[in-house]
């Protein structure tokens, strides 16, 4: 499988990354660990003619903690050094389980922690090979007037496959976005766009940069799950990251679950159950079935919505009674 | 457009022309004819291709050549020589993990990758990192079976 032809640039300073972006529009593409992008390049759903490999650039890398104890990942963190990091292992376990639950130990080699937030949704129509597609007309995502995925569809149901988004919603992360003059810092929750066409709010010769992650402190406790068809070298059917802070009456809890749509999807009520009535059997498995009706699950990428919610279900039950034993 | 890059494999320096499109994989096996590195599914989901850069296990098949440049790359070339196999090879012929060994190169550069780093892993860690790779013929007990007895038998496996 040969990948298409492309200019290839290599900034050595992020300023001289988001000068190339910005000066190159929508020609160019950023390419980080290139897990995912590579794939797509080679089934040519993309075919930028400019790629940017980010993955050297210096100021990208870094790990470090704040003084108030915060954690600040640089976006092209290798999802494997991560998992070895002190830091993640000493004060956010569960993030380090969604980080081991990526693709395989080489994919985790090679990938990055930005990557994986900005991860293409994926759609079993959407990829394959070229010929697979032009077998019959495109779809919404391919400039088509059809979905082929949920017949009847109005928009693009790909599925966001992030696994490590759901984990860092549920800690409370922000992330800051960057354009050659601009700076913000906006909550990963808002990172992510419903509309059917955009995933995530980047606009033109906008990157991220970097995630900051708050410390968990005193009975903060948090765990992430995930459901596939095999274990290893797989994309989740359902996978959940949930946290509670605090504790008390002023107990907050979060329930994020990602690969059921094309977001991951805050669980509110399902949380609210349990931040009323507590941590006991009953409220749990209440807030699992109250989950199910949450969710908004599509039929795509071979599980049906029906197979979801069951599987919404079960992940909420289980991080629940995990962060109950915890 | 070409650019001169320069790439170490097993020890020796090579100086190449390669277009930015090139894969590793496509750059050892055509361009340096290392054809011990194998492509398969071509799409990071089989292991064939992995290769040991800078000491981690990567896919070639999904790395950009001129984003080599300057890193450290080992293949199942360097590993073994005329006068015998390199442990972990052995062990593989005589447990019986290699069938049309197709997958062989990949599984062992994963397995060496994983014994450089730590040279007592437990069943779980094996399996952890065999499960980056796929084998049609002897369906991964004996892969996972030749790994752990290369590391029981004691042998010097670096
Ligand atoms: C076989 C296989 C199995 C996989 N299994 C999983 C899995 O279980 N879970 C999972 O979550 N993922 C999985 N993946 C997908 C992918 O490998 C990971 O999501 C990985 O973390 C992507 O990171 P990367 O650095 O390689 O991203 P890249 O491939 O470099 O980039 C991914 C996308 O993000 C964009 N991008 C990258 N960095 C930035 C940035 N800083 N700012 C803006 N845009 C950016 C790129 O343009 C591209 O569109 C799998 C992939 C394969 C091939
Ligand atoms: S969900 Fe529908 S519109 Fe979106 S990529 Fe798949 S087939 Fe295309
Ligand atoms: S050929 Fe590279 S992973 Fe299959
Ligand atoms: S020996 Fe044939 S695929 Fe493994």
């Amino acid at each position: 499988m040969r990948l298409p032809r492309f200019e290839y640039l290599r900034p050595s300073s992020l300023y001289e990354c988001l000068e190339l972006l910005e000066g190159s529009g929508h020609e160019s593409r950023i390419m980080a660990g290139g897990t995912d992008f590579l794939v797509s390049l080679k089934q040519g759903v993309i075919s930028p003619q400019k790629v940017i490999s980010i993955r050297s650039v210096p100021e990208l890398g870094s790990v470090s903690e704040d003084a108030e104890g915060n954690l600040q990942i640089g976006a092209c963190a290798n999802l494997s050094d991560l998992v070895k990091h002190s830091l993640v292992l000493k004060k956010l376990p569960a993030l380090h389980d969604a980080i081991s639950s990526v693709g395989s130990m080489h994919i985790r080699n090679m990938a990055t922690i930005g990557g994986n937030l900005c991860l293409a949704p994926r759609c079993w129509y959407y990829n394959q090979s070229k010929q697979w597609r032009h077998a019959v007309e495109g779809c919404y995502r391919t400039g088509g007037k059809v979905c082929h995925a949920i017949s009847g569809s109005k928009r693009c149901h790909a599925i966001n496959s992030s696994d490590t988004a759901p984990m860092l919603i549920a800690l409370g992360a922000r992330v800051c976005l960057q354009k050659k003059d601009n700076k913000r810092w906006i909550s990963l929750r808002e990172f992510f766009r419903d509309d059917g066409r955009h995933h995530t709010v980047l606009e033109k010769g906008e990157m991220l940069t970097s995630v900051i992650i708050p410390c968990e402190t005193g009975k903060d406790r948090s765990t992430f799950i995930k459901i596939q068809h095999r274990k290893g070298l797989d994309f989740a059917i359902g996978s959940i990251g949930a946290s509670v802070k605090g504790n008390g009456r002023k107990k907050e809890i979060s329930l994020i679950i990602n690969s059921i749509s094309s977001v991951p999807l805050f669980l509110a009520k399902a949380a609210e159950t349990v931040m009323e009535s507590g941590f006991n059997e009953s409220a749990i498995g209440k807030a699992a079935e109250i989950a199910r009706g949450e969710t908004g699950a599509v039929t795509n990428l071979f599980t049906s919505a029906g197979y979801k919610r069951q599987i919404v279900e079960v992940l909420v039950k289980r991080a629940l009674s995990s962060l109950k034993r915890k | 457009m070409k650019s001169i890059i320069t790439l170490n494999v097993n020890g020796e320096v090579h100086e190449i022309a390669v277009n930015p499109w090139r894969t590793l994989v496509d750059v050892l096996r055509e361009d340096l004819k290392l054809t011990g590195t194998k492509r398969a599914c071509e799409q990071g989901a089989c292991g064939v291709c992995t290769v040991i850069m800078d000491g981690k296990a990567i896919l070639s098949c999904l790395a950009l050549a001129v984003d080599c440049a300057g890193h450290s790359i080992t293949t199942i070339e360097s590993l073994g020589s005329s006068d015998g196999l390199h442990p972990l090879q052995q062990s593989f012929i005589d447990n019986g993990a290699v069938q049309c060994g197709f997958c062989t190169p990949g599984v062992i550069m994963t397995a060496k990758a994983l014994l450089d780093e730590n040279p007592n892993p437990d069943d779980t860690a094996i399996k952890e990192a065999l499960a980056g790779t796929y084998c049609r013929c002897t369906g991964h007990i004996k892969t996972v079976e030749a790994v752990k007895k290369a590391v029981q038998a004691g042998r010097e496996v670096k």
